[in-house]
């Protein structure tokens, strides 16, 4: 279903934000916050757009909202009303998302459409077009070519776009991007060959790990003594999976107002802190940081893919920037590569 | 106005004073049949060192437009010293408040004894006036948004 | 660096310590390290980009550094006032601790960064910072530095804010607020955040609404800048470790001026002296009471 590579150009692409504007169709890009970051913003224009610039969090939260309403109540007299919600299905469009943002949607989307049908994650997928733009090759903590993707790789967008020069080539990669194009087809002009540039390969990422033979090892190594290693400098802050593209827990809470009304809302959590496996009772199976670090690996590169065929992870390496003690998943990645690698294979 | 009519403006007061003075003396005020605003919702506590910043902050959540804080005067606390580690610890919570934009005029802290029914009416009658020109505490409803209710699902609870 | 490898190692072998906890060269620089053989101590490193507050893993919360035995732990001057507050409300006696002390001229503000330490370099923090070492430790190792001079720019922002309106101010704190996600680091991290269950995490009642909404959020910042009003010490590390990019160090910026103009109080390094939230005098300032 691809067409012929498609160009727009900067004035292209203001003209096509101002008109998705007028539509209401509400634009989310990379753009500067106060403290001179990059995140991922709602944009009436293409001032202060940075794409090129991995934000410090992920596209995430676009799809699986921080904090969202699942549903009000209310009681009047001895009846108690629910107030459905209006769903989240207006139309959108993510200009500028990183491949590795991007292709965390379908990997949670095996996940969330799994044992029921998670609605209002499904209602944002589908309200929204997801432009990405080819990754020019990130840092040392980037490893997606360790799992599977490329820095231009196009999963989970509609529409891969490379910067030209004097704008972007532009590749279709689904039907939904197909008639995105078509719709505003009056802002794109087709490429004429020689507008086409090579695409220049992107620097060569440190981390060679094999994921099959991580996951043999994760799953034979359940006490092995390297995650109390790992755990000594954790401190359960939880930064690794607010920063993460495929973190997907959450708690849901019933949130009063007054005694007659108020909402349950579903928010982010992360297995990384200690009430997250604590039971009523009192029990916690993973009482101490070596359990809790265990278990992040463990979830993203084994247990993950043994039940949906896909390691949970994209290697955009955000985990290895914000961590406050300097834990680097590409380090924990290759030791156990190595170990798993080595003589004894997965029994060293 | 508050927008709700051509009803004026009328602030939620919430209270939160201690048993032994300030309570009795709002008690006093009463029984001495003295004149003073109705909005203040009291809330009865041991002593004032007992009272956290977040009741303060829960208040405010709740709908309070303004909150006053009253307790015994130093060296009368019923526990000898919970005024005191009050006073140390609003001092702070006032000017932490104030720096994130929540205008001190909606709090009041009082020192208010058993005996003194009428300060009590003066506390009340001046924090309502004082609020009552700040306006409603708008911002703090408006902190939370949720999307527009669509459908209502009714559901008997048997009386 | 050698002084402080060849205590390092010293302690482990004569025993005196099971383990040494500094800082050593990660994949991202600078990191925490817990070095439990001798051969390993030469893997200790101390220079501008050991940001770290290693105090935070002394903190009764990490139990599983129990089993590690006794540990010294290298502290700059910022880091010993931490371990002070942990003495001072009993969470560790000071005869559990082996202190390394670390002569600091301060720091920089990324454990990453490959810059020389200068004044515009400097992490803020240390502007201004009178002190080059540590009083509580039980080694002092390290050449003698300079500091920076003041004031820092988080005061002088602070200063800003405090001309705006109080509607600018709340604008403001919603905004920077709004990328709240309740992860909870900045409380992670804190060595002085060490109560068995946080006041956050409560749900019989649910003081602090655990959604990341403009509600929730407020409740858990002003209740996490309450709760450390004369205890924090300003390491920075909750700044650095928020992935919202919050600028936290202006809330307890702002405390730590209210406590120290009206009580007389700055971080100390000795458990002797008293918390300004946990004392009083009778001549306390009470202007604002009616």
């Amino acid at each position: 279903m691809m067409t012929n590579s498609t160009l727009i150009t900067q004035e292209g692409l203001s003209a096509l934000v101002e008109d998705l504007r007028q539509a209401r169709i509400q634009v989310i890009g990379p753009a500067r916050v106060s403290d001179g970051a990059v995140e991922y913003r709602r944009m009436t224009d293409l001032s202060g757009w940075t794409p090129g610039v991995q934000p410090r969090r992920s596209l995430k939260e676009w799809f699986l909202p921080v904090t969202e309403p699942l549903f009000r109540y209310r009681k009047e007299g001895p009846r108690v009303l629910v107030e459905e919600l209006a769903p989240p299905d207006a139309p959108r469009v993510v200009l500028g998302a990183y491949p590795c943002d991007a292709a965390a949607l379908p990997i949670l989307d095996a996940v969330m459409g799994w044992d029921y049908r998670d609605e209002p994650w499904f209602a944002r997928r589908e309200a929204t077009v997801v432009i990405s733009q080819a990754c020019p090759g990130g840092d040392r903590s980037c490893f997606c070519t360790a799992v599977g993707l490329t820095p231009d790789s196009a999963a989970g967008s509609d529409l891969l776009w490379k910067p030209n020069g004097s704008g972007w080539q532009v590749r279709v990669e689904t039907a939904k991007g197909e008639a995105f194009l078509q719709q505003w087809s009056r802002h794109f002009q087709p490429a004429n060959g020689n507008h086409v540039q090579p695409a220049e390969p992107p620097p060569p990422q440190p981390l060679r790990a094999d994921p099959e033979r991580i996951r043999a090892w994760i799953e034979t190594h359940f006490e092995d003594p390297f995650w109390q290693e790992i755990s000594l400098r954790c401190h359960g802050c939880g930064g690794c999976a607010a920063v993460c593209p495929t973190c997907h827990c959450f708690d849901i809470v019933d949130e009063p107002e007054n005694p007659v009304q108020g909402a349950r809302r579903r928010n982010w959590d992360t297995c990384q802190t200690a009430l997250f496996t604590r039971h009523a009772s009192g029990h916690n199976p993973r009482e101490d940081q070596c359990g809790r670090c265990r278990q992040r690996v463990n979830h993203k590169f084994a247990i993950y893919p043994a039940r949906f065929g896909r390691v949970l992870c994209t290697g955009c390496g955000r985990c290895a920037r914000t961590c406050p003690s300097g834990q680097d998943i590409t380090e924990i990645l290759s030791r156990i590569d190595q170990w798993a690698a080595g003589p004894g294979g997965a029994g060293t | 106005m508050d927008g709700e009519g051509a009803r004026p403006f009328e602030p939620r007061i919430t209270a939160f004073v201690c048993n032994w003075c300030t309570y009795t003396g709002a008690d006093l005020a009463g029984t001495s049949r003295l004149q003073m605003a109705a909005n203040v919702r009291i809330i009865r506590l041991p002593c004032t060192g007992r009272i956290d910043p977040l009741f303060i902050v829960k208040a405010f959540e709740r709908g309070a437009d303004g909150v006053i804080v009253s307790g015994c005067h130093p060296a009368d606390c019923h526990y000898n010293a919970g005024n005191y580690h009050a006073r140390r610890r609003f001092a702070i919570f006032r000017e932490l408040a104030d720096f994130l934009g929540i205008d001190p005029g909606r709090m009041t802290f009082s020192w208010v004894s058993a005996s003194e029914g009428a300060k009590w009416r003066d506390v009340v009658n001046e924090t309502v006036d004082r609020v009552r020109r700040l306006g409603p505490f708008t911002a703090y409803r408006e902190l939370v948004t949720d999307p527009p209710v669509t459908r209502v699902v009714g559901k008997e609870v048997p009386a | 660096m050698t002084e402080l490898r060849d205590l390092a190692r010293r302690l482990l072998e004569e025993g005196t310590v099971q383990a040494v906890l500094g800082w050593e060269e990660g994949p991202r620089g600078a990191r925490p390290v817990f070095v439990r053989q001798p051969a390993e101590a030469d893997r200790l490193i101390f220079d501008p980009r050991c940001v770290h507050n290693l105090a935070a893993f002394l903190s009764p919360r990490r139990p599983h550094l129990k089993t590690l035995g006794r540990v010294a732990v290298c502290v700059k001057p910022c880091d010993a006032k931490a371990v002070a507050g942990l003495i001072r409300e009993s969470q560790r006696t000071r005869e559990e601790v082996v202190l390394i002390g670390l002569r600091c001229g301060g720091v920089l503000p990324d454990p990453e960064s490959r810059e020389a330490l200068s004044a515009e370099t400097v992490a803020d923090r240390c502007r201004g910072c009178p002190d080059r070492e540590p009083r509580l430790a039980d080694h002092l190792v390290g050449a003698p530095a300079e500091g920076f001079p003041g004031p820092s720019r988080r005061q002088q922002k602070v200063e800003e804010l405090l001309a705006l309106s109080p509607d600018d101010r709340w604008r403001f704190w919603q905004q920077e607020l709004s990328r709240c996600v309740r992860c909870h680091a900045c409380r992670q991290v804190c060595p002085l955040c060490f109560c068995d269950q946080c006041i956050a995490d409560k749900s019989r009642p649910r003081w602090v609404e655990s959604s990341a909404h403009g509600r929730g959020n407020l409740a858990w910042h002003i209740s996490r800048a309450m709760h450390l009003a004369g205890r924090c010490v300003d390491c920075g590390e909750c700044e650095r470790v928020c992935p919202g990019g919050i600028p936290l160090g202006l809330l307890t910026r702002r405390v730590a001026r209210t406590v120290g103009e009206r009580f007389g109080w700055r971080p100390s390094d000795d458990p002797a002296v008293p918390s300004p939230v946990g004392t009083w005098r009778p001549e306390d300032p009470q202007e604002f009471i009616l």
